[in-house]
């Protein structure tokens, strides 16, 4: 069926040549623009959970918010909270020792965000364990967890990059040269977005 | 563009319109007219209609009158004129659509005003939906039935409620429409609305908005009694509320 | 046979959708145990033995047929097998069913995927005609009508006119830009492949206990957090298509913004670019929403949570609200790369530059904005805020503004040209042109809030949609299939099947969906199986034109699958178009260029003497010429 072979033909020695460069039309590199242009998709997502947060509760609910027997740890919470934002320092310190080719203040960086973000993480179950209420409980159970457990789905997500981004650290495989310790940049600008997500959704669901 | 015989195209455009105009006027698209709504909403399409008449002349007639002048000859490889755009032109066709759609809006919101006004003295009711029917309550007369009876030219006030999931009012003649929605948390749903029926006789209560395996059959009969003695003797003939249900005024989600 | 389960390719794409559903099903019966539940939970809404399974299944499936297998290596950061020459190009048909990271191969795979749905989708219209040809029951009882108009539409929305736009641009927009490629080739390959699966999600909704989901494409809550588990398939479906659709904007964003030719500034881009570009926008930032919503409506359904339950607090009309807010600004994504389609093959075939062209590309960015603020008036009569409806009337009408600046360039573009009618793209953007304006002049009658009052949710708001979207957006993609048809395969297609296909879509519409106004005025609500007496020669005349308009569709079948094995070849420019996808040979060459082109003027330069668009390699010795020939730009060399 030789019809089908659609872009075969032409050139023959096709074998022995790659596509030609793409011409640089902006001076953003495709990587960095393609996850900002991703976060503001998820920031949009998150946008459709406060779009429902503020229908339950302004539009449905009359009375208090959290409405009657829930009550919320804002306490933890917030402690929970100082822990997220230092990693985002962390994060920074391990990009600004790659860009000076420090590859040991890289790794531990990595590693040392990983941890936080992963402690954040833990404190966060522990807090869904020990909150008293779950997801069926009316819909501010249901609108709480619908919130920080997207949220915290992000932070997983952000910790399985982090990963990648560690193992091919340890790997040896990032430079100082801005081309090649994307790998790192990019998954730091989306904890930096995860990061400040949080904060969003703290100051939202705890403390407004 | 010279020899462009504008006067004339625009001379079609107009007879054309005028020729649509009339006949999209003739039939009385909407059908039969029993409130007092239904006259303003037909005026209001009314002028739709002539404004889209035009609107739709003013696009085909020059579509078709290049079509017909500018057709390449067989065989002519050459180019059209290089012409890029005219400023003049390219104003015109934004400001005088806004200005039809703003007078559209500024016209469709006076009727929504119309419509919508209430009068002193309305009868209300709640109309109920539930998987397939529909009930109706008269709270001033302490009735429930499962027909809609009203009287001609005398304001309802009806309050929608639903006691599963989204149903829909709708009584062709009366031209209105509107959701029962479940939950009717009363200050954050729109669940109110007043109509005034203004000609005796049988109608019929469609269900339009998909409620599952029943909603093409959930119907409810409407009477309008020519009188008010009349509406109060079917009132006289119908049950009293059941004391033991659960509140209809839909008591906001406990 | 280990071979095949180790090495990409649909043996373990089978494989892995086999170990991902079982993973799935184990985990939900393991918890299930755990905590101390019934193993089985088969409540019409529950079933989560299954609902997990048509999750990780689904992700096995893109595992095994190879989808993620370069990143896997990138991210132990093993070596990566560098995969990007080898795998561009098809050189046989067997090539379209493996992954590939080619554009032009996945504009094709995009392209024939979603026609399969269309033709499915047309189907299921096909039989719900039948069902309504009469008054009374036909063929189908209710609850079975209501899953064809549910899973037609969804069919249509989701994994026909969106995507297949999607297709189409993904051939031809790096060509016209001057890209060898996406920019993200792999994730290129990864958006194509999520789309089957959403289709199939939604076609095997049909097999499971409980039947299709038939809450509608619109699918609102209570209706369908309590409904049976098909409505779980929709919801699932949505996510792939969601998913494909919004990493397909991001590449092509991505693209447009960072790999144009040198030369091409962003007011010498085809305004299929602009279109694009527009579209992508519209995509990332409101897709989420319906993801975001249909994650609810799920948990709801599985996980027992009370987003939209009123008992509990929750609150039904925010779900018409977020929903919306996605799929109002989703009928211009299914209209915006259409009016691109348009703007080429009009100045092509008419060759003129395209009237106002600046103009053109404002008005799109303007309805990307406006289309964000009107999402309310599908719920004119939901029973929402009072005051959010006139505001919502005014903006929506207002949208008729570069919708119309749009139509009036078409015509002044028309003006003084040479207009060819021998190609079938040129008669049906004609066609669109015509049928368009009364589709989105019916749009404005619905925006104004007392006619809707009366005819929304009834048949007129069906012929609103068909003439929108069917003689709107489906007018668009045949256009520009026949447009590109003899670019993606070499070949010409048969202009005068191409011709019956016109006039049979063109009369078949008119047939199927003018009428629909009439009775959806006169009283007859939109989904229903049954209706009152009255409606049944009407409908009758529906069902007949529709059964042409479905005949027809198969004379365009047969035009393509023939022409594209044995039509005459065509030439690298047959349609003689000054875009740079027509610089080179057809089928294009398997990297596209081999040294990038140069912009030097407007895309649209017909008639002016010694123009350019594009410089192609090796061809500085022609520009001198003031007439360039057609032979000199052929292939690069
Ligand atoms: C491709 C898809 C598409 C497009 C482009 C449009 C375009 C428009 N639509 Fe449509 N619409 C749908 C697809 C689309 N729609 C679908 C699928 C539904 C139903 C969903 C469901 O419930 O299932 C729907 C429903 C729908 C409703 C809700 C009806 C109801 O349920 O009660 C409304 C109400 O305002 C509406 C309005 C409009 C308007 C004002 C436009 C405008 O954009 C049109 C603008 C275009 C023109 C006006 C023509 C050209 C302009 C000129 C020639 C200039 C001069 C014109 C004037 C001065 C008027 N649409
Ligand atoms: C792009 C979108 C799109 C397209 C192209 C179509 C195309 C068609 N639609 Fe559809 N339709 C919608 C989007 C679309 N529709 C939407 C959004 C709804 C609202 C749903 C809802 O209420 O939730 C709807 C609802 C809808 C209804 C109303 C249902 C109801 O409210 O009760 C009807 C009724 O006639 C209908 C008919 C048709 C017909 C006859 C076609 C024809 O144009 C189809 C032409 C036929 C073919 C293209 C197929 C040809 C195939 C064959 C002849 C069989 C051969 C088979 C194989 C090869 C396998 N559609
Ligand atoms: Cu009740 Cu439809
Ligand atoms: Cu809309």
């Amino acid at each position: 069926m030789e019809s089908a072979s659609l872009a075969a033909g032409a050139h023959p020695d096709d074998h022995h040549h790659g596509p030609p460069e793409a011409h640089e039309s902006s001076k953003i590199d495709r990587q960095t623009l393609g996850i900002l242009l991703f976060i503001i998709t998820e920031t949009m997502l998150f946008g459709a959970f406060f779009a429902s947060y503020f229908f339950l509760r302004v539009v449905a609910n009359e009375g208090p918010w959290p409405p009657e027997p829930f009550e919320l740890p804002v306490l933890i919470a917030g402690f929970n909270t100082a822990i997220l934002v230092s990693s985002s320092f962390t994060m920074h310190w391990a990009l600004e020792s790659i860009r000076a080719g420090n590859h040991r203040g890289l790794k531990m960086g990595l590693v040392s965000t990983f941890l936080l973000g992963a402690t954040f993480l833990f404190i966060q179950l522990n807090e869904y364990v020990h909150i008293g209420f779950s997801a069926r409980d009316d819909a501010f159970g249901s609108i709480f967890y619908g919130l920080t457990g997207l949220h915290g789905a992000h932070v997983f997500i952000g910790l399985t990059l982090l990963a990648i981004a560690s193992v091919r650290a340890f790997r040896g495989h990032y430079g100082p040269a801005a081309k090649d310790h994307l790998g790192v940049e990019v998954p730091g600008i989306y904890w930096h977005f995860v990061d400040v997500m949080w904060i969003i959704v703290f100051v939202t669901v705890y403390i407004l | 563009m010279q020899g462009l015989p504008i006067l004339r195209l625009a001379a079609a455009t107009i007879v054309l319109t005028v020729i649509t105009s009339v006949l999209m006027l003739i039939p009385d698209w909407n059908g039969e007219q029993a409130s007092t709504a239904a006259a303003d909403i037909d005026r209001l399409l009314d002028v739709a209609i002539v404004l889209s008449s035009f609107v739709f002349w003013i696009v085909m007639v020059p579509l078709f009158y290049a079509i017909y002048r500018w057709r390449a000859k067989p065989g002519d490889e050459g180019d059209g004129e290089p012409i890029h755009g005219n400023t003049r032109l390219e104003i015109i066709w934004t400001v005088i659509p806004t200005v039809i759609v703003l007078g559209l809006a500024g016209y469709s919101w006076v009727v929504l005003d119309d419509i919508e006004a209430s009068e002193p003295g309305a009868i209300p009711i709640t109309v109920t939906g539930q998987q397939f029917a529909w009930s109706f309550t008269y709270p001033e007369q302490n009735v429930q039935a499962d027909e809609l009876h009203v009287v001609e030219d005398r304001q309802v006030e009806v309050t929608m409620r639903a006691l599963d999931v989204l149903h829909s009012f709708w009584v062709p003649e009366w031209r209105i429409k509107r959701d029962a929605v479940p939950g009717a948390p009363g200050a954050s749903i729109d669940d109110d609305f007043v109509v005034t029926p203004d000609r005796a006789g049988e109608f019929s209560l469609v269900c339009t908005e998909l409620c599952g395996l029943g909603h093409t059959t959930m119907r409810a009969p409407v009477v309008v009694h020519e009188t008010r003695a009349e509406f109060d003797r079917w009132i006289s003939e119908q049950d009293p509320i059941p004391s033991d249900q659960p509140e209809p005024a839909g008591s906001p989600a406990s | 046979m280990t071979s095949a389960l180790t090495s990409p390719g649909w043996w373990r794409g089978l494989f892995y959708f086999l170990i991902g559903a079982g993973f799935g099903f184990g985990l939900v019966i393991a918890l299930r145990a755990i905590s101390g539940l019934d193993l089985y939970q088969t409540e019409p809404t529950g079933y989560p033995h299954i609902v997990v399974p048509a999750i990780t299944g689904p992700l096995g499936f893109l595992i095994g047929i190879g989808c993620f297998d370069y990143w896997f290596r990138w991210c132990a950061g093993a070596p990566t097998i560098p995969d990007d020459h080898a795998d561009h190009g098809a050189k046989t048909w067997k090539d379209y069913f493996k992954v590939n990271t080619d554009h032009k191969v996945i504009g094709i795979q995009y392209i024939v995927t979603t026609f399969f749905f269309f033709f499915a989708g047309g189907f299921l219209a096909m039989l719900m005609r039948a069902e309504l040809a009469q008054p009374g029951t036909q063929i189908v009882d209710p609850g079975v009508f209501n899953g064809l108009f549910s899973t037609h539409a969804a069919l249509m929305i989701f994994v026909f006119v969106i995507p297949v736009f999607a297709g189409i641009a993904n051939y031809v927009l790096p060509l016209m830009i001057g890209a060898p490629d996406m920019a993200f080739p792999r994730l290129n390959a990864l958006s194509f492949w999520m789309l089957p699966i959403a289709g199939a999600l939604f076609l095997a909704s049909y097999f499971v206990p409980g039947g299709a989901f038939d809450a509608g494409w619109t699918g609102y809550a209570p209706l369908s957090t309590g409904a049976p588990l098909g409505q779980s398939f929709f919801n699932l479906g949505v996510q792939f298509a969601g998913a494909s659709s919004v990493a397909t904007a991001l590449n092509f964003l991505v693209t447009i913004i960072t790999m144009r030719a040198p030369g091409m500034t962003i007011w010498r881009m085809p305004l299929l670019v602009w279109a694009n570009l527009s579209t992508s926008l519209l995509v990332v930032a409101a897709t989420p929403f319906i993801a975001g919503v249909q994650f609810m409506v799920l948990f709801d359904r599985v996980l027992h949570t009370n987003f939209f339950q009123a008992a509990f607090g929750g609150d039904v009309i925010s779900y018409q609200h977020i929903f919306w807010f996605y799929s109002h600004p989703a009928v211009y994504i299914m209209m915006l790369p259409g009016f691109g389609i348009i703007s080429e093959v009009i100045s092509t075939h008419a060759r003129k530059p395209i009237f106002g062209y600046r103009l053109m590309a404002l008005a799109l960015l303007g309805i990307v904005i406006l289309s964000y603020t009107v999402w309310a008036h599908h719920m004119f009569v939901a029973g929402m805020f009072e005051w959010l409806r006139v505001p919502m009337m005014i903006t929506t009408l207002l949208i008729a503004v570069p919708t119309g600046i749009k139509i009036f360039s078409w015509l002044g573009t028309l003006f003084e040209a040479k207009i060819h009618l021998k190609s079938t793209a040129m008669l049906f953007s004609l066609a669109f042109i015509v049928t368009f304006t009364i589709g989105g002049i019916s749009g404005v009658m619905l925006g104004m809030i007392p006619i809707d009052i009366h005819v929304s949710d009834t048949y007129f708001v069906v012929a609103h949609i068909h003439f929108v979207l069917f003689g709107g957006s489906v007018f668009t993609i045949f256009a520009g299939i026949y447009h590109w048809f003899p670019k993606m395969t070499g070949r010409m297609y048969d202009e005068r099947l191409g011709r019956i296909h016109f006039w049979g879509t063109l009369v078949g519409t008119w047939g199927t969906f003018v009428p629909m106004h009439w009775i959806g005025m006169e009283g007859m609500p939109r989904r229903v199986a049954d209706y009152a007496a009255e409606f049944g020669n009407w409908n009758l005349m529906i069902t007949v034109s529709a059964f042409i308009l479905g005949a027809v569709q198969l004379v365009f079948l047969y035009n393509m699958i023939v022409s594209w094995r044995y039509g005459p070849k065509a030439g690298p420019n047959p349609w003689r178009a000054k875009t740079i996808e027509w610089q080179v040979s057809s089928p294009p060459p398997i990297f596209n260029f081999d040294e990038i082109p140069r912009v030097v003027g407007g895309p649209y330069e017909f008639g002016v003497p010694g123009a350019r668009h594009a410089i192609m390699a090796g061809e500085e010795a022609e520009v001198k010429r003031p007439e360039p020939s057609r032979a000199g730009i052929g292939a690069p060399s």
